[in-house]
Order: C-alpha cells, then sequence, then structure tokens
C-alpha cells in the first residue's frame, strides 16, 4: 500500500446490552474519496461513525484514523468533522455562536464557505439553536460539516428535515467543494437513490455487519433484471445467484447478480427477453438485506396481492 | 493554539453563562440586602445585621457545573475535543473564574469593614468566621466552597453522561443508603452532641483544606468517569 489509509477498521464489535450493534466490523478507506455507508435504521451507521470520531469506543477490534486510535488523540481527532443526526448543542447557543466555536477547533475552516451555506439555506443565525426547526437544525450539521474541511467529514443523515431544494443545494455545493479541496467524505444514508450519484465507493451496513462493501461504479453493473416469458427467463438465468424474483402470470422478472457479455445480451434479445439495469437501490434493497427482512417484503408482496 | 485554551474560550463564546449569571445573582442579591437592612434599621433595630446572600451565585455553579457537562460536552465532541482537553479546559475556567470571585469577596469584605457594614453595620461579605482570618485562608475558603459546589454537579453530570440513567438511580439510591446509615450510626451511639461540639470547633483553615481535598478526589472522580463517557 503506497499511502496510509484514510481509516482502517479490524474486527470491530460493540454491543449495547443485548443488541449488537457492530459485528466483526473490517474495512478500509482511502483518502480523498466519497464514501456512502448505507443501511437501514439502527443498522449500525452511527455506532461506526462514533467510534471511529472517537465519541464511542469499541468492545473489540481496532480502528485507526491515519494510522492512530482516535480515542482521546487530540491530534488525530483535529482531523475529523462528525456532527450526527441528533447533535445536542449548548442551550444557550446561537447558530452564529455555534460556527464561532467550529472556527475555533478547525483549522480548515472557512468562514466564507459558511457564510454562502447560510444564505443559500436561508439559516437564521441569530436564533437560538434549540428553536430552529427540524431543517434548519440538519443545515446547522451540515453547514459545520462543510465548511471544517476536514480531511475526513462525516455526515449523518444530513438530509433530515431539508427540502427538495435544500438537499438539492448541499448535494451540489458537496461536489463542488470536493473538487476543489478533495478529502475523505462519509455520507451516511438511507435515502439511497438520492445520493446515488455522489458514492464513489459504497459500504452497505446491516444488522452490525458489512454486507457490500464495493465501488459504486462496479456495484452498478453487478447485476441485472431479466424479464420476459417465465419459462424463457428460467432457461436464461440458469444457475446463476438470484437476489430477487417476481412474478405476475406467465411473465416473470427476475434479478440476477451477473455481469453479462455481449453473447449474452444477443441471447437474450433473440429469446424475446427484456433487460434492465438495477438501480443501486434496488441493489442495496434486495441483495444487502438479510433474510428476515426478505421474508418480511415478500410476505407484504403478498398482502398487497 | 492550544486546544484546552481553546475549551475555556468555546465555554466564554456566551459570556452569560460563566460572567454575566453569577454577577447578575451577587449584585441583585447584594442589593436586596441592602434595601431590607436600611429598613430594618429604619424600624430601630440594633446590633450587627448578617446576610447569607454572598452563597447565592454559588449555588448556581452547581448548576453551572451540570449544564457544563451535559450541553456542553456532547457539543464539544462534535468539535473533535478529547474528553481530556474538554475536561481540562472547562475545570481550568471554571478555576480562574472561581479565584477572580473570590479574591472580589475579599475586597469587598475589606470595602465592608472600612465603610462600617456598609453604613449599616451589615455583614455581607465579611462573615466573622471567614474575615477574622488572613487574606489567604479569606480568599482559599471561598475559593474552594465555589470549586466543591462545581464539582459536585460536575461529578453528578459525569456520572449521568456514562451511565445515564441506571448511574442515576445507583449513585443517588448508595447516597441515601450511605448517608441513613451515618445518621443510623450516630443516633444508635448518641454521637449527635459531641458531633457538633466538633463541628463549632472547626476553623475556616480546616474547612478549606479538607474541603479542598474534597474537590480534588471528586475532580479526579469526574475525570476517571468522563473518559469513558460518550455523547
Amino acid at each position: 500500500m503506497s499511502r496510509t489509509a484514510a481509516i482502517a477498521v479490524r474486527e470491530l464489535s460493540k454491543t449495547y446490552k443485548d443488541v449488537r450493534a457492530l459485528d466483526n466490523v473490517t474495512l478500509e478507506l482511502e483518502p480523498d474519496r466519497i464514501y456512502g455507508l448505507l443501511g437501514r435504521n439502527g443498522a449500525g451507521k452511527t455506532t461506526l461513525m462514533s467510534i471511529l470520531t472517537g465519541q464511542n469506543y469499541a468492545q473489540q477490534g481496532t480502528a485507526e484514523i491515519f494510522g492512530h486510535d482516535p480515542f482521546e488523540h487530540d491530534p488525530t481527532l483535529a482531523r475529523i468533522c462528525f456532527i450526527r443526526e441528533s447533535q445536542k448543542y449548548p442551550d444557550d447557543f446561537k447558530v452564529f455562536q455555534a460556527f464561532k466555536s467550529a472556527a475555533l477547533f478547525f483549522e480548515n475552516w472557512n468562514e466564507q464557505l459558511a457564510q454562502d451555506l447560510v444564505q443559500a439555506f436561508d439559516l437564521p443565525i441569530k436564533r437560538r439553536i434549540k428553536k430552529l426547526s427540524r431543517g434548519q437544525l440538519s443545515a446547522v450539521g451540515v453547514i459545520i460539516g462543510m465548511a471544517s474541511r476536514a480531511e475526513i467529514t462525516f455526515f449523518d443523515e444530513p438530509y433530515l428535515g431539508l427540502d427538495a431544494v435544500a438537499r438539492q443545494i448541499f448535494y451540489d455545493r458537496l461536489v463542488e467543494d470536493f473538487a476543489e479541496y478533495p478529502r475523505t467524505i462519509v455520507l451516511s444514508s438511507h435515502l439511497i437513490d438520492e445520493v446515488a450519484n455522489l458514492l464513489e465507493h459504497v459500504i452497505v451496513i446491516d444488522k452490525g455487519r458489512i454486507v457490500i462493501d464495493s465501488d459504486a461504479e462496479q456495484l452498478r453493473g453487478s447485476a441485472v433484471t431479466v424479464t420476459g416469458d417465465a419459462a424463457k427467463v428460467q432457461e436464461f438465468v440458469g444457475t446463476a445467484e438470484v437476489i430477487h424474483r417476481d412474478a405476475l402470470g406467465a411473465l416473470a422478472s427476475v434479478t440476477i447478480k451477473a455481469k453479462l457479455d455481449g453473447s449474452q445480451r444477443e441471447q437474450a434479445k433473440l429469446m424475446g427477453l427484456d433487460l434492465s439495469p438495477v438501480s443501486l437501490q434496488q441493489l442495496v434493497v434486495r441483495s444487502a438485506l438479510s433474510s428476515t427482512t426478505e421474508e418480511a417484503l415478500a410476505e407484504r408482496t403478498e398482502a398487497r396481492k | 493554539m492550544n486546544r484546552v485554551i481553546k475549551v475555556a474560550r468555546m465555554q466564554l463564546i456566551n459570556k452569560g453563562t460563566f460572567i454575566g449569571i453569577p454577577a447578575m445573582i451577587l449584585v441583585s442579591a447584594f442589593l436586596f440586602t441592602l434595601v431590607i437592612w436600611w429598613l430594618v434599621r429604619r424600624n430601630g433595630a440594633e446590633g450587627i445585621m448578617y446576610g447569607g446572600g454572598a452563597q447565592a451565585p454559588m449555588w448556581y455553579f452547581l448548576a453551572l457545573g451540570i449544564q457544563a457537562l451535559t450541553l456542553t460536552f456532547p457539543f464539544s465532541m462534535a468539535m473533535s475535543i478529547s474528553r481530556r482537553s474538554f475536561y481540562l479546559g472547562t475545570v481550568a475556567l471554571f478555576s480562574v473564574c472561581a479565584l477572580v470571585l473570590s479574591v472580589f469577596y475579599y475586597l469587598m469584605g475589606l470595602v465592608e469593614k472600612a465603610t462600617g457594614g456598609w453604613g449599616l453595620d451589615g455583614r455581607f461579605f465579611a462573615l466573622q468566621w471567614v474575615a477574622d482570618n488572613n487574606w489567604f485562608i479569606q480568599i482559599m475558603f471561598y475559593f474552594v466552597l465555589m470549586l466543591l459546589l462545581f464539582m459536585v454537579g460536575f461529578l453528578t453530570a459525569t456520572i449521568y453522561m456514562r451511565w445515564r440513567t441506571t448511574g442515576m438511580v445507583v449513585f443517588f439510591t448508595l447516597l441515601g443508603v450511605l448517608s441513613l446509615a451515618v445518621i443510623a450510626l450516630f443516633t444508635f451511639n448518641d454521637f449527635w452532641d459531641e458531633f457538633w461540639g466538633w463541628a463549632l470547633t472547626w476553623t475556616a483553615a480546616g474547612v478549606t483544606l479538607w474541603g479542598g481535598l474534597a474537590a480534588v478526589l471528586m475532580a479526579g472522580g469526574s475525570y476517571l468517569t468522563l473518559r469513558r463517557a460518550t455523547a
């Protein structure tokens, strides 16, 4: 390896009472890329980020930021920014005071960027933080995260309560600023399609386990949905790994984990089958979620019929 | 700049919390006391009058100790501050504030004596028991008392931050059981007369010393507890 990984996690486990929040997680994140940390609510996203930023600690395994355990290590902590989704602020703080504080601690803090974002989000900076709406509260976190320009920045479900326009502003400004000041960004989200285009690498966590850790580009081409006459679909699919199956009368739609080459595509065409790409969200939902969830989904689908 | 000092600066971003509110409490307690004394004098009361208002801001420090933790600590985590830096910066800032206020108490005590108890023969800052000592003991007495109250709040809040509700329940249950045990022990053995007799022999210097020790122990305890607290 030519340079130190931004984040290196080995066999990390954390249990809260009877819940296994993280289960033997091993990951390596390279510097200067945008990562998506995807998963359902309660999958372990926030716990993982808390440990990576020294705000929490694991019972087993190691987490290293640029080769150092971040826990209680000021020089390493100074390179990280993590505003949690349910971040608490001092009771009497006004918005601008939170920014003033962030400017003290984040060496790369860019006041101009913060001001621009305040305008873009139309944030009342003289208002007390505890009087803000959910969306405005998210905006405060987003602004601190972006303007800090920390070497590793975590965004924890940053869009909560933000309207569509504000969310688009966030995504656009993030890409814009990233292009100018590359850094490692970890975006935690359960709105997968919305952030799909930003991500260079996708990590999916479910029930504390890493179920996908893959390049986004690769992931997008790794599955295909075959639709057509049920018998023909079955013939075409053969022994490929099926991740989802839908049937409607004589028609079937089967999603398989496979990279098709030209001749296979040609064959599908000859058989009168339709091939369609699978969106990141579908892929994550279909392949990542554990069997119990799939069963629940299947049941719901049954019920609807 | 050192992150410990930055923590102190962060705590001071809202100046009211550490400076404004205690100053306001003290000033209003003092003015109220003066007015009451004046009214009492007009009705022809004789002798020295004592007012306990000087301790008013000290009780605020108890609340401040709790607040500095429960709200500022989770925020300091988001500012990527280590627990150690947060602890040192917060305690150092409070110590400086307490020291300044203690010196102020001492100076006001001098003024009080020089003006004959603000012309009303009242005692607000220079309470006999404390004011009879030399300047160092007087200042340290106030300082330790403030620190002690702050630490009580701080320690309780750290226990909450680390073990949440369970911690609070266990802590206060143990405290209650312990207090009851001591009271029972004293009552069964008829220690109370002896105890109060002994308590009356306490000097300001002694209280300062033992109070200081207790504050240091609590400071150590809250640091060890905070080391593993989560936001």
